[in-house]
């Protein structure tokens, strides 16, 4: 009972989290705080991918073998996790902050050629252009 | 097993008030450090799932690096945000 | 009790009572056995890729072209950022003297201690968690703390320009990309571990190319995000001279 409550409440914060964090993305003003908000959507995703690889068995291991010997490998299939997700994951995060990096650097030039890191007042001579 | 299950618990729940605190901080250094400690959440989340590799490389990517940087940026921009229509 | 407290207390009393409400109306099905593909994984990495360890055997061997290709995309950061702020070399520093001696002190033993944890961290990665990603992660956080504490000038001034170290990644993908390419002089595929290299080295366990991998990968990691950081570090006052003089 516990088991499939504590699975539901993961998923559902995790949904939760993702929809506060789209919201961050589109309706605050500041640049920097739609980064912020971006690098959250993203680790959110990356533990609902993982999520997928949880299985429900008493001594949850990781997929590492200690010991050479042949009950080993049964033990390691019944109780360990997925080495799959992970994989993926790892690399995920890897360019998530490559991504990331590169665009801090467009917020400080941006910064320094405008003025303002506020989105509204970036976009705004573009739109009265559009609107002539 | 009602160890594990109770860390999932409980660091979610304290995962979602972090996030929102971050989210709709106005003090841009306070939503840094909100965002740390939702990674540090996260990763506890992780640990009772069993994926000891990803915690390793998450802690020190979100933990350290994504704070460092922003913490870089904000130096050189600026630390409030206007909130407003 | 502010809007946003209130916010907060609601989101959470529904998030703790909704589970409850789903769990008793609907049947919820929990996985209790390991999906086919990574039980294939588990079983047969050994065999396969004599390393001990499943997650870094998919990473680097069963599918190590991903991998490969993904530390091409790290050049992104790097070269982003030059072309955004457009540098062709970072400037002359002037010499500033950085924090006081207490948070010297401190953040000496800091990294003394990350720097031998993250060494640790590449060198077993083909046995137990880890590899080469943290390791470099980890180093990388050591130059973002250097930094503020030290001043960039600390590091300029003992030989470890940005340059150098854009260099020294070139070199450390030039090596992952050779011990990527070699198997191929023999007839084999790309990214092949077991049937080229070897999988121990006298008494100690190598597990072929994947430990190679972990080592370059660290180099090339660790540089690169040093070199983001020295980019990130150039002062505002050049900027100004050099924008009021162009002309925006």
């Amino acid at each position: 009972m516990l088991e499939k409550y504590t699975y539901v409440l993961v998923v559902f914060v995790l949904a939760l989290n993702a929809l506060i964090s789209i919201y961050g993305i589109v309706y605050r003003r500041s640049l920097v705080k739609k980064l912020i908000a971006l690098t959250i959507l993203s680790d959110t995703v990356f533990i609902s991918i993982i999520l997928v690889g949880f299985t429900l068995t008493h001594p949850l291991v990781p997929p590492v073998y200690t010991s050479m010997e042949a009950p080993e490998t049964e033990f390691l299939v019944k109780h360990a996790s997925d080495p799959l997700p992970q994989a993926l994951v790892l690399t995920g995060i890897v360019i998530g902050l490559a991504v990331n990096a590169l665009i801090a650097f467009g917020i400080i030039q941006a910064y320094r050629l405008s003025g303002t890191t506020d989105a509204r007042k970036l976009i705004k001579p573009l739109v009265e252009e559009v609107s002539e | 097993m009602i160890l594990t299950l109770l860390m999932m618990v409980v660091s979610s729940l304290l995962s979602l008030v972090f996030v929102y605190m971050a989210v709709t901080e106005q003090d841009l250094l306070k939503a840094v450090a909100f965002s740390a400690g939702q990674s540090i959440c996260y990763a506890i989340l992780l640990q009772a799932m069993a994926a000891t590799d990803i915690v390793m490389t998450y802690v020190a990517v979100s933990v350290g690096l994504y704070s460092a940087l922003l913490v870089f940026v904000l130096s050189k921009t600026e630390r409030f945000e206007e909130i407003g229509r | 009790m502010t809007k946003r407290t209130l916010i907060l207390l609601a989101l959470l009393v529904a998030s703790i009572i909704s589970p409850l409400v789903v769990v008793n109306f609907t049947p919820i099905d929990i996985p209790r056995a390991m999906r086919e593909l990574g039980r294939y994984y588990v079983v047969n990495t050994i065999r396969d890729t004599a390393s001990p360890e499943a997650v870094a055997a998919v990473v680097w061997d069963y599918r190590g072209l991903d991998t490969v290709y993904e530390t091409v995309v790290l050049y992104l950061a790097i070269v982003g950022g030059l072309a955004v702020f457009r540098l062709s070399k970072a400037p002359s520093m002037q010499v500033v003297i950085g924090l006081t001696v207490l948070s010297r002190t401190a953040t000496k033993i800091i990294i003394l201690l990350i720097s031998s944890i993250s060494a640790a961290i590449v060198l077993h990665g083909h046995l137990t968690p880890g590899g080469g990603f943290p390791g470099g992660s980890a180093l990388a956080v050591t130059s973002m703390l250097i930094v503020p504490v030290f001043s960039v000038h600390s590091i300029i001034e003992r030989g470890i320009t940005s340059t150098r170290l854009i260099a020294i990644r070139g070199l450390a993908l030039t090596a992952l990309g050779l011990v990527a390419l070699l198997p191929v002089f023999r007839g084999l595929e790309l990214v092949t571990n077991q049937r080229f290299y070897p999988a121990r080295v006298g008494f100690i366990t190598v597990s072929g190319s994947i430990s190679l991998y972990n080592l370059f990968e660290f180099f090339a990691v660790a540089s690169g995000f040093t070199a983001v950081a020295l980019y990130l570090s150039i002062p505002e006052e050049w900027y100004k001279e050099r924008f009021s003089e162009h002309g925006g």
